[in-house]
């Protein structure tokens, strides 16, 4: 593992306690994606993360510069779980921050969906019944997965 | 020419994660997507569905591939 990413972790990630020393914020928006214990019907146990994992660290870092660039954000930040993560474990944190919400809320939203939709990570997902599979990602573009 | 090909989640399944190998007659990425579903045919879903990297960067199948390229193929992403 190549310590100097800064966007993709193998250390387990927990919610932020406070929020960024940013005066002129008024609006912070968190976002945490977490394991659930069922996919499609089927009981899962826990999920492991592989990535491109240099491609995929600086893909989350121009997805931000590109987030910046759209709206006025004061704080933007996201990072990603790589290995094995159990449930209930967070598997990715999106915060923005803006002077006023609307901002942040959008800006978080862009992000999550573009790291899900592009950047080169992917999860296998471990059943009860001790099988597994790859998840099939994101072919198509509900944006519900 | 010599190329490093990295292959990553459901791509494991049939093909090494990395192995550098000689291409030859091989000059766009169509043509190295056609070469590897050549090699394994049992992948050729996979690699329709996939996108391709050539130095870390994105690119298309009329693409050309230089030498020493490092050239990923990636499956649909599927994090968060």
């Amino acid at each position: 593992m190549n310590h100097s990413l800064k966007f993709i972790t193998e250390d387990i990630l927990t919610l932020p306690t406070e929020s960024p020393d940013l005066p002129q914020m008024g609006g912070y928006v968190i976002f945490v994606g977490i394991v659930r214990n069922i996919n499609e019907g089927k009981s899962v146990t826990h999920l492991e993360y592989d990535a491109y994992a240099e491609m995929a660290d600086q893909m989350i870092s121009d997805i931000l510069k590109d987030a910046q660039t759209k709206w006025d954000l004061v704080f933007s930040d996201c990072k990603h779980r790589l290995g094995k993560v159990n449930l209930q474990e967070i598997a990715v944190i999106v915060t923005t921050g803006s002077v006023h919400r609307d901002e942040a809320y959008s800006a978080n939203r862009y992000i999550i969906d573009r790291v899900k939709h592009e950047v080169p990570i992917w999860k296998k997902e471990y059943y009860i019944d001790g099988s597994s599979e790859w998840s099939k990602g994101c072919i198509d573009e509900s944006h519900k997965h | 020419m010599k190329v490093k090909i990295l292959c990553f989640a459901g791509l494991r399944d049939f093909f090494p994660s990395q192995q550098e190998i000689e291409l030859e007659n091989i000059i766009t990425v169509s043509e190295f997507k056609n070469f590897m579903v050549s090699n394994n045919p049992n992948a050729k879903e996979i690699i329709r569905i996939s996108r391709v990297s050539l130095n870390q960067i994105i690119v298309n199948d009329s693409d050309k591939i230089q030498d020493g390229a490092i050239i990923a193929i990636l499956p649909p992403s599927s994090g968060g």
